[in-house]
Formats: structure tokens, C-alpha cells, sequence
């Protein structure tokens, strides 16, 4: 008999690429977030991401490229996770009802992983394709406009929320998957794990959200918030 | 020895149904009991039983917490009925069979074709190298070994795990705690000959390790408290290492 | 009507059931395993301390060999055992545990270097060999000289369960499940199967086979306070009484363990007072050792247990809304110890009695615990009368143990039984003799006799309940049955066990569904059950002596110049309400053993006429044979290798550990 391997390779696939992602987003928000340090902070970082600092201009392309990898990997991850999905009416009730009469954090908390990664097929397949096809307005007024006058703002206000609980609950649940951090009392060190879930969640989110009104601000009244002049007009 | 406050007046709130009565359908019966200091919802059911329905169903055999008969979902959780005490419960308790395994009828499920099944599946017994040579002196093992797999040996096959589950709940093919934790437990056995690519034919697939999702339920309701989280996560990297 | 063929027809899924069906599976005969519940729920494992075998690994039990454990055990009987059974038993005991460590049993083992122990509620430093370490271990246990009892942590019986359930899955056997034998099918002292009924859709139909063996364990249930599960009903033991032709034997031999938890009833492991716990009084004092200078709490079940009865009596137990009970003090133990070592204990306490034992002592009193008697058989595991029916395990009277059965020979006795018997059994079906010429009208009678007693069951109205009869059945046992008896008790308890049979016979259930229906199976298993009470009541009453565990206040002594025998007890016809009582005398003459003192409990028996004349005829034997050689002079006593079949003769290979 031949050995099939390939649910253990599927298996670490969703790992890794859930890892890759997490990690991506977890610098990608620390970088957007620049633009509460102001319209310039934003300004260097989005330039010195395509390149600025080693060509001496911006090259939207690598902004096409990486995003077309991470849509990639979204992809790839989105497929293999979707596995584990309910499949059908039946099995989707008799998850629900398990949660509902378990009462268990960790089987609540995957049924929140269901709906957050549901929700960012659609949310972040937009904002991916729209990096990739318009890397160059990347910046405090382009991403400013977009999320004002193109009414974006609902959009990246959910995603948002759906990836930093993704990812946060994510990371954890790999840990527990494979093992990471056991330490010599692997009970307690699940419950500071559990905890760190929700400390990096909150301040990822303070932080996120903080970001997306420092844009709204800007689109509003074409000031950052230490009153430096962005001008936010369309292409 | 815990006292519950005197003189509680109890509500059990118990799902029944029996496959077996054509004219059976699920339905909700409830019944009242004073409580009393030291009531178990093993005596409560014989209680039960005894004054009100003597044709309710249940299984109890060594109403110590050893056996794993009892095994019902309490309160909307598995555990083992014999050693729940009362007083440790709200005055109104809802007590409802395992699901996932077969019902017999109220209380009762079949856990034993169930985890016949799995045990077949799964070749959970040692496979010998060579036959043990009985008037011999026994092989040597490291005390710490030896208990390390009685560590895992100790799991009564109660079936909480499989009905605390998310993946069991959704698909019947699943092994479950139940099962991985016996493979970890053979695996560390240096008596079974196999190894993790035997290992690995039997439970590398989406109803084996890799169809886990680490919900822990079963970690986390485990009445013997086998240590079946590191377990899992153990198997699955070496079940990841084979390929 | 149903019939279902097979070889051998086990009844009972624990260890002993288990290792006879793998033992004749190996031997390539077809068998089916019938079980209450799922056989790896058995009430084997619930035995928790361990498992007897003299290996002699560790310190405290080096120089232990087959002939210490062989006299341990006939004096833990109080000579009561057939001492030819207790050597084949104490022979095979090594291959056994060595058969189960091959089969996966985690035994404990030996650590070597220094440890910590107590012994005598003292901490002493125990030396482990650096020759044994590796080996398996042993642990202390009462009225033994050696540190001999085998274990896993306290969950022996639950480890060895599970791999000889996992042995049978892997042997291919089927176990029924949820199927309960009512009648054993014989005809002219030749038994032919059973009638069996499902638990879950109440269908009838019969089991044929060359060889019937009953291990349903014992018959603790009909004591109102039992360590044992709730199947232990003693049905298997009741329905080959009911043949009128099976024999069963020493049925009013019960034992009562010192130590289950007050009031839930559930067993402490002996392995307490073995690892160092102490028992204490209402004032806290240790008591014991008033009474037991020597092995103090570890003296044998019956003479603990009595000896707190005693103590408790003297107004020195704790009293508690429960009734009276002493303390089980673990503490000494060190927290450590008792919450590896003594896990399930620790958890028992926990969930039944809120408390933690390495912090407070557990309230224990004395609880009926295990039943000596049972089916009578040869040292084949065959019953005396009855061809083609075997028994062993707890069900058995096959008889190791006597009046008294040593903690941590039980789980032994069961699978070296189940070894044993099996290859009998196997060489049963391989001869002639085990050729079934049966009529189906034979059968068809016998399951119909069933059905319409079921059918009475059900269709009777305005009848008597069963779980008031049962009641006071179980009330009676444990006050005029139990530990100290007397004439004018066990007369009145027989009296009135005999009006309840009789009651039994005029039963009606409220729950008239003829499946699955509790009601209905308590109602058809109470008379079985009365039939088992009144047989120890009757060899009770009828025992003008003291033995083992059984004790008679009026008639304290052992009496071994009238009462060494053996109790039989048969039903004579369908209508009886008493069995017919005989006795099977034990001769001195053929003892490795004759009858002394036991070195515990009171030093005060009569002696039998052929006592000394057995003693000095040992002399003068022992005389001609090389004193180094203790093979030899046990065979020049009495031999018994022939007796066991061929493949378990070999001596078991030890190491000489020096100390």
C-alpha cells in the first residue's frame, strides 16, 4: 500500500500559510498604523515598503507583486481551511448546537475563526485587488480618499476586525496545534496564551482603529491630526 | 464533606426517548427530588427510577468514577453522572444522553460498538515483536517510562471526549481523543513493534490527527484529565515528521 | 426461536471471562464472550492495589518465591483453600503478570538506589537493587510476608482489563454486549449452553456450545452496603445453583473490606495500609496495634475488619449522620505519594467526599466487599457435577482462597484461572466427550420456560414489588450475615430470607414493556439473588465455627476437628425455599500445610485428630530430601505440576536478588 501523504502535508500547509499571513498582518497594521504618528510618518513607510529607500523613487510594482503573493497564500489558505468547514446543513447544526449547549471557550472561539475567515473572503479579496491594481495611490491622501470619498471606511472598519480576531485567535490555536510554548505546566500556559489572545487583540485593534479614523480625519479635513496639510483630492 | 444548602427541592430535566418504542418520541420529562447531603446523580436517578418512571433508562455499574459507564451530557456538558455530586449543580439539572454514539434509550448509549469500532480500527493493542516467553524474567522498562504510559493508559473509554468534540459532532469517522490518545499511548510503548509510518496508516488523514481542530473540548472535560492536548499535538508532529 | 452454536460460550466479560475466551481462541476454538455492560466496564476494573505474584524484585520482597505465597495464601484462607489449587495458582501467578506486561500492562518498576517509604508509620530508607532496576515492583499488602502485590499506580485492575480487552479485539472475539444469561440448557448432568436474553430488545434465544463457562464475579449485592459495581448481582453463580445439579460451594465465606469510604460505600485500595496509612479512632489514636502486636493493620481482611468492628463496638468510632466509621489516615504518606501512587483514592475522595487524603483523613468502615464462594469446581475450573460447565474468577469456588481471600489475589486468581481453565476447557472441546446431542425440542423448552416466566412477569397484576423484597433481603444480610454472627441471627435471617423467596415468587412490575425494562429485569434476577442470600445464610447458621470470615460469636474458635470442609450447597427442585446443604471434608493427610496458627488474629483453635500425625509424617519426609532444594521437598509433599497443563509446568525463572 501506498502511503498518503498528503493530508499531512495539507495539514501543515494551512499552518504555515495561516502563519505567514498572521505574521504578514501583524507587521502590515503596525505599518499602517505610522499614519498616526502623521501624515509624513505614513508617507516614509509606505514609500521605504516600495522601495524608496534603496531606488531612490517608489515602484507600485512591488506593491502589485507582494500583494499578488499574499493574495496567493489568502487563497491557498482560504481553500485549505475551508476543509474544515461544515459541509452541510447537518453538520453545520450539529456544530451549532454543540457550541451552544457546551458552553466552551476554544469551541466558541473557532465558530468566531468560521465567520471572521468567511467574511474575509470577500472583504479581503477587494482590498487585495484593489493594492494590486492600484499600488500608486498608496499614501495619506490616495488611502485617505479611497477610504472617505470611495467610501471604503465600512469595509476596512469589518476587515479589520475580522483579522486581527483571525489572526490573533489563529496564533493560538497553532500553538495549541502543534505544541509551541508548552512549557512544564502546559494548563497554565494555555490560560497566558489565552490571555495574550486578547491583550494583542485589544491593542491591535486600539491601534488599527485609531489608524482608520486618523485617515478618516484626514479625508474629512485635509489635515492629519497634528494639523500638518494633506491634500485629498481624485486621481 | 461539601453540604449543599438544606432542604433544596431539585428539578431534573431529562431528555427521553427509546428507538426500541415506536410510539416513543424525545421529548423532555421532568421530576422533582429534595436533595440531601452527599447525593450523587447516580442515587438521584435511582431515585427517579424508583417513584416516578421505572422505565427510565440509564447506565450505572461501578458508580465509583472508574468504569465510564455513566457518561451523559450534564448541564449541556459530558461527564461521569456517578461522581457528580448534586450540590455542586444549580437546583434545576438538565441530564441528556451522550450524542454521537447510538441511543439505547433515555440516558443510555451504546459506547461499546463505538469504541469496538475504533479499537479495530485503530489495532490498539501491542503488536508484539516476539511472543513473551512466560517462565522467563520480564523485559526491563524505566520506572519513568512505565508511568508515562500509564499516564495514558488510565482512559476509561467513557466516550466525554468524542461527545465534547466539534469535529466528532460534525463527522462520524473521526477517532477522536479516544483514539489518538491510545495510538500515543502504543507509540510510546517500546513492546508494539510499529512505528510512525504504521502509525501514520492508521491515523494520518482527516478522521485521524490531522482532522483535528484543537477545540480541546475533549482536554478540558476529560474526567481522568489525561493530558490529551500535548498528546495530540505531540502525534501530530510526528505524524507531520513521516511525510 | 433463535440458536446460536459455538464452541465455548463464555459468560462474563471481565478478566477472568476474557482470558479464557483468549486462552481457547488460541487454542483455535471458536467462542462468543456474553456481558451486562461493555467487558472493558467490568467490575475488574475497579481493583485498584494490585495484583499478587512472587517475583521478588524489590527490596522488601526479596527472597519471596512461589512456597512463601503458597503459605501466605493457605493461611490467609485459615486453611480453608485446596492447597493443590493455591500451589498451581501461586506457580503460574509469574506468568501471568508476565504474560500481561508482554500483552502491555504498565507495571510499576523498580527504581534503584534509596527511597523513601513508610513502614509502621515511620519514614525508613528502602535500598533498591541496582540488579533489579527495570524489573517490576511490588507493593506492600495484608497478611503477606513479602512485599508482593504487582501494580499500576491504584488502577491495576483497570490496566489489565483494557489490554485483555484489547487482546480480544485483537484475537477477533466477539463480545455481546448488554446480553444476560437466565438459565443454563443441560440435560443428564451434561450442560449445553444457556438461554440468554437482550438487555436492550428483550428477545430470548439460546447459546449453544460444547463448554459453558460462567465469570460473572460475586454476588456482593445482596449486602445493602458492597464496594462492588451494581451488575454484581451473583446472577451467573445463581443460574447454575438453579440447574438443581451444579454445586456451589462456601457461599457463606464473604468478606468485608476495612476500608470503603463512609457512606458512598466505594473501596479505598488495600494499597492505603500497604504504601503506610494508618487507621485511627474517634480520639484519633492508632488501634491497631492493641490488638495486631505484629502485622497491625496489616493483618488479613477478616481480622482488620473485625478487629475495627471490635473497636468501633467499644464506643470508639466516629459518629457521623451515616453511622459509626473510623479514620483512614494517608497523610503520613506525603503528598506526593498519594497523589501519584494512590491516584484513583485521591480522586474517589475528591468527587464523593469533597476532601483531599494527602491533607485529612477519609471516614472508612468495614464493607462487604468479596464473595469466596461461588460455583464449585475440580482444579480444571469444571464443575463437580455438572459436565461441560466450568467457572472461574470470583463466580468460582475453584478454591484458593478459602475462608478468606488475601488483597491483591483476586485479579491474580482471575487470570491465572482464566490461563489455566482454559486449557482444560480447550482440551474439552478437543475430545469426544465434548459432542453435543441435543434435541431443539430440548431447547426449545428451556427458552420457553424462560419466556413464560418473563411473560407471568409482566402480564401479573396487584403482585408484590421487587425493590421492597430486595430491601430488606440486603438489610438482613448485612445486619444478621455480616461481619459477627451468631445462632439466633442467622436462624431468623434464614426464616425470614426464606418468607421473601417465597414472596419473590408472586412478583408484578408497573413497567409492562417486554424489552428494554429495568423494572423487569430487577424483578426476574430477585429470586436468583435470595437463592444466593439463603445459601450463605443456611452455611452460615449451619457452621457451628470460626473461619476466616467467617465468624460466629457464639462459636469463636476455628474447629478444624469438625469444620474442616468445605460447605456445598445445591437447589433441590424448582419449588424449594431452602437449599440442601453437604459438606466436603479437606484432608489433613494430603496437605503441604496441616492447620496451625495464622500469625495474626487470635491464637486459639481445635485441632484436628490428624494434625500432628500430618506434621510429623512432613518430618520424617523432609528428611530424605536435600534441604537446599525446595523444589524437591515441595514435590515430596505434594506434588501438584502434574495438575497443571503442560505448557505452564516450566519453573519460572527469578532473579537471586541478595539483600
Amino acid at each position: 500500500m501506498k502511503r498518503n501523504l498528503l493530508p499531512a502535508r495539507l495539514d501543515l500547509a494551512q499552518s504555515v500559510t495561516g502563519l505567514v499571513l498572521a505574521v504578514f498582518m501583524a507587521f502590515h497594521l503596525v505599518f499602517d498604523s505610522s499614519i498616526l504618528l502623521g501624515a509624513n510618518a505614513f508617507r516614509f513607510v509606505s514609500g521605504a515598503l516600495e522601495g524608496e529607500l534603496i531606488f531612490g523613487q517608489k515602484i507600485p510594482l512591488i506593491t502589485t507583486l507582494f500583494a499578488g503573493v499574499i493574495f496567493a497564500i489568502f487563497i491557498a489558505h482560504a481553500g485549505l481551511a475551508m476543509r474544515k468547514f461544515p459541509q452541510n446543513a447537518a453538520q453545520y447544526r450539529a456544530f451549532r448546537s454543540h457550541m451552544k449547549e457546551m458552553r466552551h471557550g476554544d469551541t466558541s472561539l473557532w465558530w468566531l475563526q468560521i465567520w471572521t475567515g468567511f467574511a474575509m473572503f470577500f472583504l479581503a479579496s477587494v482590498h487585495l485587488y484593489i493594492m494590486m491594481t492600484q499600488p500608486d495611490t498608496i499614501g495619506p491622501a490616495g488611502s485617505s480618499y479611497r477610504i472617505v470619498f470611495e467610501w471604503k471606511w465600512p469595509l476596512y472598519l469589518l476587515l479589520t476586525i475580522a483579522v486581527v480576531l483571525h489572526a490573533a485567535v489563529g496564533l493560538y490555536r497553532l500553538a495549541l496545534k502543534w505544541g509551541w510554548f508548552e512549557g512544564k505546566d502546559p494548563n497554565r500556559r494555555r490560560k497566558t496564551l489565552k490571555k495574550a489572545v486578547w491583550i494583542v487583540s485589544a491593542v491591535y485593534l486600539a491601534m488599527s482603529l485609531a489608524a482608520l479614523g486618523a485617515f478618516v480625519h484626514i479625508g474629512l479635513t485635509g489635515q492629519d491630526h497634528f494639523g500638518n496639510q494633506v491634500e485629498v483630492v481624485p486621481r | 464533606m461539601s453540604s449543599p444548602s438544606p432542604g433544596r427541592t431539585l428539578v431534573f430535566k431529562i431528555l427521553r426517548h427509546n428507538p426500541q418504542d415506536p410510539t416513543s418520541e424525545p421529548h423532555v420529562a421532568r421530576f422533582e427530588l429534595e436533595e440531601y447531603e452527599g447525593m450523587t446523580l447516580f442515587i438521584a436517578l435511582n431515585e427517579i427510577r424508583e417513584r416516578f418512571a421505572p422505565d427510565l433508562q440509564f447506565d450505572f455499574v461501578c458508580r465509583a468514577g472508574i468504569c465510564g459507564s455513566c457518561g451523559m451530557v450534564i448541564n449541556g456538558r459530558p461527564g461521569l453522572a456517578c461522581r457528580t455530586l448534586t450540590s455542586t449543580l444549580a437546583p434545576e439539572i438538565t441530564l441528556a444522553p451522550l450524542p454521537v454514539f447510538k441511543l439505547i434509550a433515555d440516558l443510555s448509549v451504546d459506547t461499546g460498538e463505538w469504541m469496538r469500532g475504533m479499537s479495530e480500527r485503530l489495532e490498539t493493542w501491542i503488536h508484539e515483536q516476539t511472543p513473551v516467553d512466560l517462565h522467563a524474567v520480564e523485559e526491563r522498562m524505566e520506572p519513568e517510562l512505565a508511568e508515562a504510559i500509564y499516564e495514558l493508559d488510565r482512559c476509561i473509554e467513557c466516550g466525554c471526549c468524542i461527545a465534547a468534540c466539534g469535529t466528532a459532532r460534525m463527522r462520524e469517522d473521526f477517532v477522536g481523543a479516544v483514539g489518538l490518545n491510545k495510538i500515543a499511548r502504543f507509540r510510546l510503548d517500546p513492546r508494539d513493534a510499529r512505528d510512525d509510518g504504521d502509525f501514520y496508516d492508521l491515523i494520518g488523514d482527516d478522521d485521524g490527527v490531522f482532522g483535528c481542530m484543537s477545540l480541546l473540548g475533549c482536554h478540558d472535560i476529560c474526567p481522568k484529565e489525561l493530558p490529551l492536548q500535548t498528546q495530540i499535538a505531540f502525534l501530530r508532529r510526528k505524524m507531520v515528521r513521516v511525510s | 426461536m433463535k440458536i446460536v452454536y459455538t464452541d465455548v460460550l463464555v459468560i462474563g466479560g471481565g478478566l477472568a471471562g476474557l482470558r479464557t475466551a483468549v486462552g481457547v481462541k488460541q487454542r483455535g476454538f471458536d467462542t462468543i464472550v456474553l456481558s451486562l455492560v461493555p467487558a472493558k466496564r467490568s467490575h475488574s476494573a475497579a481493583a485498584q492495589g494490585g495484583m499478587q505474584a512472587s517475583l521478588g524484585h524489590s527490596a522488601m520482597g526479596a527472597g519471596d518465591n512461589e512456597d512463601v505465597h503458597f503459605e501466605d495464601t493457605v493461611k490467609g484462607s485459615d486453611w480453608g483453600a485446596d492447597q493443590r489449587v493455591a500451589r498451581m495458582f501461586t506457580h503460574v501467578a509469574p506468568k501471568a503478570i508476565r504474560e500481561l506486561a508482554g500483552w502491555g500492562v504498565p507495571w510499576n518498576r523498580v527504581s534503584q538506589g534509596e527511597r523513601e517509604a513508610v513502614i509502621n508509620a515511620e519514614r525508613v530508607v528502602i535500598t533498591e537493587s541496582a540488579k533489579a532496576h527495570g524489573l517490576i515492583t511490588a507493593r506492600d499488602f495484608g497478611g503477606t510476608r513479602k512485599w508482593r502485590t504487582c501494580y499500576t499506580s491504584d488502577g491495576t485492575g483497570h490496566a489489565m482489563l483494557f489490554a485483555l480487552g484489547d487482546q480480544s479485539i485483537a484475537h477477533g472475539i466477539p463480545v455481546m454486549e448488554r446480553m444476560e444469561a437466565l438459565a443454563l440448557i443441560h440435560e443428564g448432568g451434561r450442560c449445553y449452553g444457556a438461554v440468554v436474553r437482550n438487555l436492550v430488545t428483550g428477545e430470548l434465544s439460546a447459546f449453544l456450545a460444547r463448554a459453558t463457562t460462567i465469570a460473572t464475579g460475586g454476588y456482593g449485592r445482596i449486602y445493602k452496603v458492597s464496594t462492588n459495581a451494581v451488575i454484581c448481582e451473583g446472577t451467573g453463580t445463581a443460574i447454575a445453583l438453579e440447574t438443581g445439579v451444579a454445586e456451589l460451594g462456601n457461599m457463606e465465606a464473604v468478606q468485608f473490606h476495612p476500608t470503603a469510604i463512609v457512606p458512598a460505600g466505594i473501596l479505598t485500595t488495600e494499597g492505603c495500609r500497604g504504601d503506610g496509612g494508618i487507621l485511627r479512632d474517634v480520639k484519633g489514636h492508632r488501634f491497631m496495634p492493641d490488638y495486631e502486636r505484629e502485622k497491625r493493620e496489616l493483618a488479613s481482611r477478616d481480622v482488620v475488619s473485625r478487629r475495627m468492628t471490635e473497636h468501633m463496638r467499644k464506643g470508639l468510632a466516629v459518629q457521623s449522620p451515616y453511622g459509626d466509621h473510623l479514620w483512614l489516615d494517608i497523610t503520613v504518606l506525603g503528598r506526593e505519594h498519594v497523589h501519584k501512587n494512590l491516584r484513583e483514592v485521591t480522586d474517589i475522595c475528591r468527587y464523593f467526599l469533597g476532601m483531599d487524603p494527602a491533607e485529612d483523613w477519609i471516614p472508612v468502615r468495614p464493607t462487604q466487599h468479596y464473595s469466596m464462594g461461588g460455583i464449585r469446581t475440580d482444579h480444571r475450573g469444571e464443575s463437580t457435577t455438572l459436565k461441560g460447565l466450568f467457572a472461574c474468577g470470583e463466580a468460582a469456588c475453584w478454591d484458593m482462597h478459602g475462608f478468606n481471600r488475601l488483597g491483591g489475589n483476586s485479579v491474580a486468581e482471575t487470570v491465572v484461572a482464566g490461563m489455566i481453565v482454559s486449557e482444560f476447557i480447550a482440551d474439552f472441546c478437543a475430545g469426544s466427550e465434548s459432542d453435543i446431542n441435543l434435541s431443539t425440542g430440548l431447547v426449545r423448552e428451556f427458552v420457553e420456560r424462560e419466556q413464560a416466566g418473563l411473560d407471568g412477569l409482566l402480564n401479573s397484576s396487584n403482585g408484590e414489588s421487587a425493590s421492597a423484597i430486595r430491601s430488606r433481603m440486603e438489610e438482613i444480610m448485612i445486619e444478621q450475615v455480616g461481619i459477627f454472627r451468631t445462632g439466633s441471627e442467622l436462624e431468623s435471617a434464614v426464616e425470614e430470607l426464606e418468607q421473601l423467596l417465597e414472596r419473590s415468587r408472586r412478583l408484578s412490575v408497573r413497567n409492562r414493556v417486554p424489552g428494554a425494562n429495568p423494572e423487569l429485569v430487577a424483578a426476574y434476577r430477585l429470586p436468583k439473588m435470595l437463592k444466593l442470600a439463603l445459601c450463605a445464610a443456611l452455611g452460615a447458621r449451619q457452621r457451628t465455627e470460626s473461619r476466616g470470615a467467617h465468624y460466629r460469636e457464639d462459636f469463636p474458635q476455628r474447629n478444624d476437628r469438625d469444620w474442616l470442609n468445605r460447605s456445598i450447597t445445591t437447589w433441590p427442585s424448582a419449588e424449594a425455599t431452602l437449599p440442601r446443604l453437604d459438606y466436603e471434608s479437606i484432608e489433613v493427610g494430603d496437605m503441604e500445610l496441616p492447620p496451625g496458627f495464622r500469625g495474626y488474629g487470635t491464637r486459639d483453635h481445635i485441632d484436628h485428630p490428624h494434625s500432628d500425625q500430618r506434621h510429623r509424617q512432613i518430618e520424617q519426609i523432609l528428611k530424605a530430601v536435600d534441604p537446599n532444594d525446595r523444589y524437591a521437598r515441595q514435590a515430596a509433599l505434594m506434588p501438584f505440576e502434574h495438575l497443571l497443563p503442560e505448557k505452564y509446568r516450566p519453573r519460572s525463572q527469578r532473579l537471586e536478588i541478595k539483600t
